[in-house]
C-alpha cells in the first residue's frame, strides 16, 4: 500500500471535552443516535488510587481490517491508494456481523439500517481541508492524523484496543 | 460526487508529503495540520458554495470569546471552525463551540416579544411588537421610580458577559446600585485576594511550575479551547507535578499525579491546617514576611488551633497526607495553586481563599517564576473607554443597597455596588430593608441559577413586575409580565470584544430569525425611551463602539477591516510587583487602598474595623458530617454539585441535540461501594433526599469519587425535543439541585462575601 492514512492518539493529553466527537457530528450533519467518533472515561484503580483514562475513537482504518474480513457481502474495503476502509452502502444489508468483529464499536447503525461509519472525511465533497474537523479542533493535539508505515499504524491499533479493555 | 475536490484534496496532501510534512507522531508544534486560517476558511467555504464570516464564539462564559469561522450556505448558519489567528483557542474549539448551529436555531428560541395575559407562572402570553413590549416596561419603570424610588429596580446578573458593563449602565443611568450578582462566582475569589494580596494572582505562572495545586477548580468544562487547559496538558507533559484538590476525579485529574479527595466545603479547614504545618516547621519565606507581610506573629498563634489532626476530621483527607502537600509546596521554589469555583460555594469561602492566599505568600510563591502572579498579562493596546458610570457612585448610593453582596464598606467592589443575586429576590418576600418592584433577568434563570428555588417561586409569584431578556425560553419565563427575545451573538454584529492583547469586530453571521434585537439594543432602546438618550448614545451601538474606541485611535469601521482583529504587542512580564500592587487603591467610594499597611494582610484590619474577624476562621456547611453529626443517621451523604460540565454551560444548552446525545439524563455520581450498600446498579434511577427536599436522578457508579459523597450536575430542568426528553419539575421530583440547600441566613452563607452553601447531606434510594 503506497499511503497509509490513519488516526493516532495521546492519552496523556486528552482532557475529554468531546470537541471531536462534536466537530465530527456537526461537519458530517451525523444523525442522532449515531456516533462516528465516541470519546470513553477508562477508570483505573481503587479508591482513594484511582485515575481516569481519556480514549478518542473512531473506525480505526485497520491495517487488517476485520469487519472488511467478516462482512458476508464484502461491502466493506480497505482502498489501496489511501489505507481507508470504505463501506459500500448498496451492498450492506444491516446484518451487524461488522459491528460483532469490530474491537472498537466504530460501526453504526441509523435509520436506515445500513452500516455507516467514519471515511475520514476524504469522500465528502463538503471538506476540502486537510485534515478532518475531529482533529482541527482538538484543544490539546491530542488526536493527530497523518500518512503512517504498516508497522506504526498496527501498534495504534494496539494501543488503543489495550486502553479500551482496561 | 465531489470527485473534482477530493482531487484538490488529494493534491495537497501529495504535495504535503513531498515537503516531507505529515507524518503521524510528528513533535507537537510540527505537525503540519493546523486548524482554519482566514485563507483556508474562504477556500474551503468558496468549494462547497458557502460563506464564512469570522465572529466570535457565544456558546460558554464568563466572556469567553473564542475566535471562529462561522459557515453559512444560503443564508443559513451551517457550522464553525476554530480560527487559527484567534490567540483565545489557537484554532481548537470545544463542543459547545462545534454545536452552536443547533443552539441558534433550537426550537426553544423566542421569536417576538410576549406580555403575560394570565396568571403568573401560568405560562399565557401574548404577542406584542419591540415598541409596545418596550413602552411598557417603560411606563412600568417610571411609576415605580416617581413611587419606590429607583432603587425598586434590580438586574439578575449573567455569568459575565460584555453587556455586563451595558447592564451596570442602565441601573446607574436610572438610580439603582441593585446588581444582583451570583454570590457563587470569581467575585468571592477576587474579594479576598484582593483584601489579602492587593490583587487576585489568578495567572499560574504554568510555563515554569515546578508543582502545581489544583484546588477546587475545573479547566476543562468551561473553555476548553483555551490557553488553561494548553497550560494544564503542557505543564503535565514537562513533568511538572500536578496535585488535585476536589472531592471526585474529573478528566484534569485523570492526569494529575495526585488526588486528594476533599470533602464538599472543606477547604477552608484544609488550607488552614497547611498553615499549621507550614507556620510550625518554619518552612516560610522569612525575608519576604519580614518586609512585606503584615501580622504574622498572630497569624502563628492563630493557626495553633488547627493542627492536621483537626482537618482531618472535617475534611476526610489523612492528617500525613495534609503535612505532605504543604510541606511539598512550600519546599518547593517553584509552585503555584491555581484555585477555583469550587471554593466559592460554600460559608468559610472567603476564609478559604484568605488562609490560601497567605499560604502563598508566606511561603515565598507570591509573583515570583512558577508561582502566582500578581496582575494580568499586558501588552501595548491602549484601554477603551468603558461604558460602566463609575464615577457617579457615591456613599448614598451604596446605603441604598437591597443586600449587598460584601459589606457596604467595601462597596463598590471591582465590577460595581452589588446586591447578591439571591438576597434580592428574598428582599421581594421579607420587603426588608425594601422589596424590589421590578426585576430584570437578562440572560440568567433564577429559578435553576441560584439556590432556595422554593423560596424563589414564592417571590417570582409575588414580585410586581418581571422582565425576561434572553434568546431563548427560560425555566423562569412562565412568571414573566414581559418577555424579550433577543439575538444570539451569530445575529449581531457588536459588540467588539477583547482578550488579552487581541481586539476584534463581532461580525453578523446570520439575519435574527424573528422580530427582535440584540441585548445592547434593547438597553439603549429602554434607555432612550426612560429619557437617559444622552447615556445611551442616542440609541446606536455603532456610537456606542466609536466612542469606546477612541483611545485606540479607531473606529469600528476601521476595526472591522481586520477580519480576524488586531494583537497589541505584549509587554514582558515582571516578577516582584510588591511595590507597586500592595499600594492599589481598592474601588471603594474612599479609594482606601486594598492593604491599609502596604503589606500582605495576613492580620486583616479592614475586616476587623468592619466588625469581621481578622483572621481566617473556618465555619462549618449549614449541614455537614463534622457539624451537624445528628442528621447523618437519616442523612448519611453529603451532596454537592458541579457547576458546569463538558457539553453544558451552566444551565442552559440541554435543548440542543448534539450535547445532549453525549449527557442525556440527570446523574448522580455515586461511589460504587456506597451503591452496592444500597442495591443500586449502574443507570438505576434514584431518589435523593435532604432535609430541604428530594430529586430524582440517573445514578452513575463512579469509582472516582469520595464513598461519603454524592455530586450531581447543576442546571437540569428543559427538555430536548428532538430526543424525546420532556422538561424536569423545577422543585421536588426534579433534577434541579438548587432545592436541596438551606438558604437559612445565618448558615448558608459567607458572613462576609455571601457565598451560598452548596452542601448538604443526603439519603440516596433506588426509585
Amino acid at each position: 500500500m503506497s499511503t497509509q492514512y490513519g488516526f493516532s492518539f495521546a492519552k496523556e493529553r486528552c482532557v475529554q471535552c468531546f470537541g471531536c466527537e462534536v466537530a465530527c457530528k456537526s461537519w458530517r450533519e451525523g444523525e442522532l443516535g449515531v456516533r462516528w467518533r465516541r470519546v470513553y472515561n477508562i477508570w483505573q484503580g481503587r479508591y482513594p488510587k484511582v485515575k481516569n483514562l481519556s480514549a478518542s475513537v473512531s473506525c480505526m482504518h485497520c491495517a487488517d481490517p476485520a469487519c472488511a474480513k467478516a462482512c458476508p457481502e464484502q461491502a466493506i474495503q480497505k482502498r489501496a491508494e489511501d489505507g481507508i476502509v470504505v463501506v459500500d452502502r448498496s451492498k450492506c444489508t444491516g446484518c451487524k456481523t461488522c459491528l460483532k468483529a469490530c474491537t472498537f464499536g466504530a460501526p453504526q447503525f441509523g435509520a436506515d439500517g445500513k452500516m455507516q461509519k467514519c471515511d475520514m472525511c476524504l469522500n465528502d465533497s463538503d471538506l476540502s481541508k486537510e485534515s478532518p474537523p475531529c482533529i482541527e479542533t482538538c484543544p490539546t493535539k491530542a488526536l493527530q492524523f497523518g500518512k503512517m508505515e504498516q508497522k506504526e499504524k498496527i501498534t495504534i491499533e494496539q494501543d488503543i484496543q489495550k486502553l479500551m479493555a482496561m | 460526487m465531489g470527485e473534482k475536490k477530493n482531487q484538490w484534496l488529494l493534491d495537497r496532501r501529495a504535495f504535503l508529503k513531498a515537503t516531507g510534512a505529515g507524518m503521524a507522531g510528528a513533535a507537537i508544534g510540527a505537525f503540519p495540520f493546523e486548524s482554519f486560517t482566514l485563507d483556508e476558511a474562504m477556500a474551503v467555504a468558496a468549494k462547497a458554495d458557502e460563506t464564512a464570516v469570522p465572529t466570535l464564539c457565544a456558546m460558554c462564559g464568563p466572556a469567553a470569546n473564542c475566535g471562529v469561522y462561522a459557515f453559512t450556505k444560503n443564508g443559513r448558519f451551517t457550522k464553525v471552525a476554530g480560527m487559527k489567528e484567534s490567540p483565545a483557542n489557537n484554532g481548537s474549539l470545544c463542543p459547545k463551540g462545534q454545536a452552536s448551529p443547533q443552539w441558534v436555531y433550537s426550537r426553544e428560541r423566542l421569536k417576538y416579544p410576549l406580555k403575560r395575559v394570565g396568571k403568573k407562572g401560568e405560562g399565557k402570553f401574548q404577542k406584542i411588537t419591540w415598541n409596545e413590549a418596550i413602552e411598557i416596561i417603560a411606563d412600568t419603570l417610571k411609576r415605580q421610580k416617581q413611587k419606590y424610588g429607583p432603587e425598586s429596580l434590580g438586574m439578575l446578573s449573567p455569568a459575565r458577559r460584555t453587556y455586563s458593563e451595558y447592564l451596570y449602565r442602565f441601573l446607574i443611568a436610572h438610580g439603582s446600585p441593585n446588581y444582583g450578582h451570583s454570590g457563587i462566582c470569581v467575585m468571592q475569589r477576587a474579594f479576598a485576594f484582593m483584601y489579602t494580596l492587593g490583587d487576585w494572582p489568578r495567572i499560574v505562572d504554568y510555563g515554569k511550575s515546578d508543582v502545581i495545586l489544583i484546588w477546587g477548580r475545573q479547566p476543562i468544562y468551561s473553555g476548553p479551547a483555551q490557553e488553561g487547559v494548553r497550560a494544564y496538558v503542557n505543564a503535565k507533559a514537562r513533568g511538572a507535578k500536578i496535585i488535585a484538590i476536589k472531592p471526585t476525579v474529573e478528566p484534569d485529574v485523570g492526569l494529575a499525579d495526585e488526588w486528594v479527595p476533599i470533602r464538599p466545603g472543606t477547604d477552608a479547614a484544609l488550607a488552614l491546617a497547611m498553615l499549621n504545618v507550614v507556620v510550625n516547621e518554619n518552612l516560610i519565606d522569612k525575608a519576604f514576611v519580614e518586609q512585606w507581610c503584615y501580622g504574622y506573629d498572630q497569624l502563628k498563634e492563630h493557626v495553633q488551633k488547627y493542627p492536621p489532626t483537626w482537618a482531618e476530621k472535617i475534611t476526610g483527607i489523612p492528617s500525613e497526607q495534609i503535612t505532605e502537600i504543604a510541606r511539598i509546596y512550600a519546599t518547593t521554589k517553584q509552585a503555584g495553586i491555581d484555585t477555583g469555583n469550587g471554593l466559592e460555594h460554600t460559608p468559610s469561602s472567603n476564609d478559604a481563599f484568605r488562609a490560601i492566599a497567605i499560604l502563598i505568600a508566606i511561603t515565598g510563591h507570591l509573583d515570583r517564576p512558577g508561582g502566582n502572579l500578581l496582575g494580568p498579562p499586558l501588552s501595548k493596546m491602549p484601554r477603551p473607554k468603558s461604558v460602566h458610570l463609575t464615577e457617579r457612585y457615591t456613599q448614598e448610593w451604596v446605603d441604598k443597597l437591597v443586600y449587598p453582596e460584601f459589606p457596604k464598606p467595601f462597596q463598590p467592589f471591582v465590577e460595581g455596588t452589588s446586591s447578591a443575586y439571591y438576597g434580592m429576590l428574598e428582599s421581594v418576600l421579607t420587603e426588608k430593608p425594601y422589596p424590589m418592584r421590578t426585576i430584570i433577568a437578562p440572560g440568567s434563570q433564577a429559578l435553576v441559577s441560584t439556590r432556595g428555588s422554593k423560596r424563589v417561586v414564592e417571590a417570582l409569584k409575588k414580585l410586581e413586575f418581571y422582565v425576561v431578556v434572553d434568546v431563548a425560553r427560560t425555566a423562569d419565563m412562565p412568571y414573566a409580565d414581559i418577555v424579550i427575545p433577543t439575538s444570539t451573538p451569530y445575529e449581531m454584529d457588536h459588540p467588539f470584544e477583547i482578550r488579552g492583547n487581541w481586539i476584534m469586530a463581532r461580525n453578523r453571521v446570520i439575519q435574527p430569525l424573528g422580530d427582535y434585537k440584540s441585548i445592547y439594543e434593547f438597553l439603549c432602546d429602554l434607555g432612550v425611551k426612560m429619557g437617559y438618550g444622552a447615556d445611551f448614545w442616542g440609541g446606536s451601538m455603532e456610537a456606542s463602539m466609536n466612542d469606546q474606541l477612541k483611545p485606540l485611535g479607531m473606529t469600528i469601521d476601521e476595526l472591522r477591516k481586520h477580519p480576524t482583529g488586531i494583537k497589541y504587542e505584549p509587554v514582558p512580564r515582571t516578577y516582584e510587583t510588591y511595590e507597586k500592587v500592595f499600594k492599589r487603591k481598592s474601588p471603594r467610594i474612599s479609594g482606601a487602598p486594598f492593604l491599609p499597611q502596604g503589606k500582605v494582610a495576613i492580620y486583616n484590619t479592614s475586616f476587623k474595623e468592619a466588625g469581621f474577624p481578622p483572621l481566617p476562621e473556618w465555619k462549618e456547611p449549614p449541614e455537614s458530617i463534622t457539624g451537624t453529626p445528628e442528621l447523618t443517621k437519616k442523612y448519611p451523604l453529603i451532596l454537592s454539585d458541579y457547576h458546569t460540565s463538558s457539553v453544558y454551560t451552566a444551565s442552559w444548552q440541554r435543548d440542543v441535540p448534539y450535547l445532549r446525545e453525549i449527557l442525556p439524563y440527570p446523574t448522580v455520581h455515586i461511589h460504587p461501594d456506597t451503591a452496592s450498600e444500597r442495591g443500586i446498579k449502574n443507570g438505576d434511577w434514584v431518589r435523593i433526599e435532604s432535609p430541604h427536599g428530594w430529586i430524582k436522578v440517573k445514578a452513575e457508579l463512579y469509582p472516582g469519587i469520595r464513598p461519603d459523597t454524592v455530586m450531581v450536575l447543576h442546571g437540569w430542568w428543559q427538555g430536548c425535543k428532538e430526543l424525546g426528553f420532556k422538561d424536569l419539575p423545577l422543585l421536588d421530583g426534579g433534577a434541579n439541585v438548587n432545592i436541596m440547600y438551606s438558604v437559612d441566613r445565618e448558615k448558608a452563607f459567607d458572613p462576609l462575601v455571601t457565598a451560598m452553601a452548596s452542601q448538604t447531606l443526603v439519603q440516596v434510594r433506588k426509585v
